[in-house]
């Protein structure tokens, strides 16, 4: 339950500074000039339901190329399925396009595929970089982050890694998707500023040992990276189907730390359960706040400290859904097998859609957001923007608000607005709306 | 107070120019002035004392005054205000006086003054107007008291205007061109007749300029020591008599529906609505009298008592009047509410029950050495965290002393306390038992609590040095 961290995601939202061109390899071999060959890059539009329309807008981030057929690994908050447009830099300074193939806001990575017709007729080159194994760097060890920071193309920094397993609480991003709850972060001080996101971190000899992710805004040298050995997998789980399905249970893990003697547990034992979702298989299955989890099918697992709390929960995510796991917990002195059978990991974040005649957006109510929110059913939509002066504004229409019903009809989907305001376009006439506002309701009319 | 000694010239020479005036204005002043009371009254948290003051009237013979709504937080617990003072306008020192309760109907807080200032007051209704005069209208001549803060003896001085609307909010309001009295005292006509009570002013918007801001930002600001509103006096002496029955304020007739919405014109004339106010109903509550009446959340209330809901400006005042028509009433009366759901008109009959105990009402318990309040977990507590009324049970955290034992812990105010070193806490009782064994066992080290917060849970642990 800890606060949130400044965190800010190390996104360049706006394109300024020139285009610097190629940087020379300070001399580090051919392994570490072969891989600023591979770092790229990537300009983005996407589009952008804020505001009460549909919209677009631009950002800057980095990537390195990891395939001879072009696979670009970067951030999930660089490039997202809300691209419309993702321009690849490649250092020889030739622009290519190139696709999402699939992303993970939970490890904040997404794959790309450059356009290889494109790389093909214009007979451009690059090289690609591979991976070293996170797990064998220590603390103190020489890296170099590579990427575009402020737009300043493919610069290299060089710091030395200041913790090789850092936690952070369970986030969101800005546009509300959860990450950070399976891995743990590389800490560097190499230098990282916004756009060095979904860059490289590499060892000397040129070796992606991370994904440069976030950094603390306002402090001096704190910065943070996917390690590659996460990278990885979850390379290898886009590339088979564009998209990771993970197992859940529905529990908020607590780290033991200190409560040992409480719980009469010998030190390096289980991991807390501080939260049980209501509904979810944990709850089903009969788990309760503060129990302790000794096994995952009857392998022992150790919660002590925050650190380790990642790899428990990814444990269980990488089963397949509907597995059925043998959980042994502990209850004061009790301890009892509870047989769990795992659902499917989903975001609270909901479809969006926008109508540009309203000057209203919106997203969908999600199972999870519903059950994060104490709601009884999955109908309605919450309000993420509204354009001044439009209808919806003129109905009194504010973000954050919940719609429940439109002419009286219940929002069970997002197609039930769409359909109404198709009506209103072709034929505009005073639209009856129902509107939550903390817990109050309020009927208001959307008027041509 | 050169700037009062000149509004009484005025006023004066006002008066000089009535002729028709039975008696001098400042001769009625004099008199008038004897109907009203300075109160002052401390207020006790856990770790301090505050002081608060409020303006009132006495209603009878033997010294029962009351205070308006405002004087006194509905959040406080009646047993955490003590030491009531009473004090005749421009006199040093007080007298003890007795709290005794607030009538939810009219919002008004009673109290009475001791016999000996009892008879030095003259009771409100003497200056009643008789049945034959005129109705209070539009441009007439008004004069109300208003009263300086302690330090300046609770002086009384003399504040006059003329009426500039008088509306139903819902209880006929009037309001005059300037302020005309200190919230909570009296207001009356150029022959000396009680017209009405001054309640809270309204909020009126002020710029807001700065070295940074030349544009100026608009402030809303509230005169808390004057007002320009007045209940009339058909609104207030009729309900003199509804002396609380108890300090606490009970019986409180409740109907158990929660956000009590004004309809929006434009949804209310789309809804065939026009020519009325409406109230809708944002969640009907779990057990509640309006539940088994058959009320649904999203319910729109169209008429009471049979009668259809009048037309309100502003809106807001259609929701105080639904209120209003409930807190009339006793626990176990009938309530006729005519509803729309959907296109239908449904008539429903709502049996009024007993108010579920207020949190202000809750049963709660400092621990010095842990630095913690406690309180009763209660049915508002339940449809805050939207969690069944049924699963009332163990303790809401109420105060944590800064720098304390459980300062620090993670524990927040507002946390309910689940369980108490791994056992569930069912009941009050079962946490107080508990904690009182940790408060008074000096050799203990450290306990853990699951305490709920939003949707979450969380173990904490607390240290104690």
């Amino acid at each position: 339950m800890g606060g949130f961290l400044p965190f800010s995601l190390l996104l360049l939202l706006a394109l300024f500074g020139p285009n610097l061109g190629h940087l020379e390899a300070a001399g580090m071999g051919r392994g570490f000039s072969a891989l600023l060959n591979s770092v790229v890059r990537i300009d983005v539009r996407q589009v952008n339901y804020e505001g009460g329309t549909k919209h677009f807008d631009g950002s800057i981030g980095s990537g390195v190329i990891l395939t001879e057929d072009g696979l670009i690994l970067t951030n999930a908050h660089v490039v997202s399925p809300k691209a419309v447009e993702v321009s690849v830099t490649l250092s020889s300074l030739e622009n290519v396009g190139a696709k999402l193939v699939g992303w993970d806001h939970w490890t904040d990575l997404a794959l790309l595929k450059l356009d290889m017709d494109e790389v093909a007729r214009r007979h451009l080159h690059f090289t690609h970089a591979s991976f070293a194994d996170s797990t064998k760097l220590f603390a103190g060890q020489t890296v170099f982050a590579v990427g575009t920071p402020f737009g300043l193309t493919r610069t290299v920094t060089r710091g030395i890694i200041s913790n090789t397993s850092q936690y952070f609480d369970p986030e969101r991003n800005e546009d509300g998707y959860e990450t950070g709850l399976f891995n743990t972060w590389l800490q560097t001080d190499a230098a990282i500023n916004p756009g060095n996101s979904g860059g490289p971190l590499v060892t000397e000899d040129g070796k992606v040992i991370g994904i440069t992710t976030r950094g603390y805004t306002g402090a001096n040298n704190l910065g943070f990276a996917i390690p590659s050995n996460t990278a990885k997998e979850v390379v290898a789980a886009l590339l088979k189907s564009g998209k990771i399905i993970r197992s859940t249970i529905g529990i908020v893990p607590g780290a033991l730390q200190d409560l040992e003697d409480f719980y009469s547990l010998a030190l390096n034992t289980g991991m807390l359960v501080n939260s049980v979702y209501p509904k979810s298989p944990a709850a089903i299955a009969g788990i309760k706040a503060g129990d302790i989890l000794l096994s995952i099918n009857h392998v022992t697992i150790d919660g002590r400290f925050p650190e380790q709390i990642p790899s428990i929960l990814n444990s269980i995510a990488q089963q397949p859904v509907g597995t059925e796991l043998t959980l042994t917990l502990k209850r004061g002195n009790k301890v009892q097998d509870l047989n769990v059978k795992t659902e499917m990991l989903e975001t609270s974040v909901g479809e969006e859609r926008a109508f540009d005649k309203w000057g209203l957006s919106v997203r969908k109510i999600s199972r999870i957001y519903a059950r994060e929110h104490g709601r009884n059913d999955q109908n309605g939509v919450i309000v993420i923007g509204v354009q001044p002066g439009f209808p919806a504004d003129m109905a009194g229409i504010q973000r954050g608000d919940i719609i429940t019903t439109i002419n009286r009809t219940q929002i069970t989907s997002i197609d039930v607005i769409t359909a109404a305001h198709d009506l209103f376009t072709k034929k505009p006439e005073p639209t009856l709306l129902e509107v939550e506002k903390d817990r109050r309701v309020a009927f208001v009319i959307i008027k041509p | 107070m050169k700037i009062l000694r000149l509004v009484i010239l005025l006023g004066l020479s006002l008066f000089v120019k009535r002729e028709l005036l039975a008696t001098s204005l400042p001769d009625m002043w004099a008199e008038r002035v004897k109907s009203v009371v300075a109160i002052d009254y401390v207020t006790e948290t856990e770790d301090e004392r505050r002081m608060s003051t409020a303006y009132g009237v006495a209603i009878d013979s033997e010294g029962t005054v009351i205070l308006p709504s405002a004087a006194i937080s509905v959040r406080v617990d009646p047993k955490r205000l003590s030491r009531f003072r009473a004090y005749v306008p421009g006199e040093a020192v007080g007298s003890p006086a007795t709290y005794l309760g607030q009538d939810s109907y009219t919002g008004w807080h009673y109290v009475k003054v001791s016999k000996l200032m009892a008879s030095e007051l003259i009771p409100i209704t003497k200056w009643m107007a008789p049945k034959t005069s005129k109705k209070l209208g539009l441009s007439d001549f008004v004069w109300g008291i208003g009263l300086r803060n302690k330090e300046e003896d609770f002086i009384p001085y003399l504040m006059q205007s003329h009426i500039a609307i008088i509306e139903s909010l819902p209880q006929v309001t009037a309001i005059a061109q300037q302020e005309i009295a200190g919230p909570g005292l009296p207001v009356f006509d150029e022959a000396g007749y009680f017209v009405g009570l001054a309640t809270s002013s309204f909020a009126q918007t002020y710029l807001q300029f700065s070295k940074m801001d030349r544009v100026g930002s608009p402030v809303m600001l509230v005169d808390v020591e004057e007002s320009s509103a007045f209940l009339v006096s058909d609104e207030v002496l009729p309900l003199l008599d509804r002396r609380p029955e108890h300090v606490s304020g009970r019986p409180l007739a409740w109907f158990g529906a929660y956000g009590l919405e004004p309809l929006d014109r434009e949804a209310a004339s789309f809804l065939g609505l026009s020519n009325q106010s409406s109230v809708v109903v944002s969640e009907v509550l779990e057990d509640s009298p309006a539940e088994k009446a058959g009320m649904k959340a999203h319910d729109i209330i169209v008429g009471v008592d049979s009668v259809d809901l009048p037309r309100f400006r502003p809106d807001r005042v259609s929701t105080e009047y639904v209120e209003r028509s409930v807190l009339k009433h006793r626990p176990g009366d009938n309530l006729k509410l005519t509803v729309l759901r959907g296109a239908n008109r449904i008539n429903l009959t709502v049996v009024l029950g007993d108010e579920p105990k207020l949190i202000r009402e809750a049963d709660r318990k400092y621990f010095e050495r842990l630095g913690l309040t406690v309180r009763e977990f209660v049915y508002a507590d339940a449809i805050e965290r939207r969690t069944s009324v049924k699963s009332i049970s163990g303790a809401i955290v109420s105060y944590i002393k800064s720098n304390s034992a459980i300062d620090g812990s993670g524990l927040m105010s507002d946390d309910w306390i689940k369980e108490i070193d791994g056992n569930p806490v069912d009941s009050f009782a079962e946490v107080i038992k508990k904690l009182t064994v940790i408060e008074n066992d000096l050799k203990r080290k450290e306990f853990v609590l699951l305490v709920s917060r939003g949707t979450e849970t969380a173990v904490l642990r607390v240290k104690l040095h």
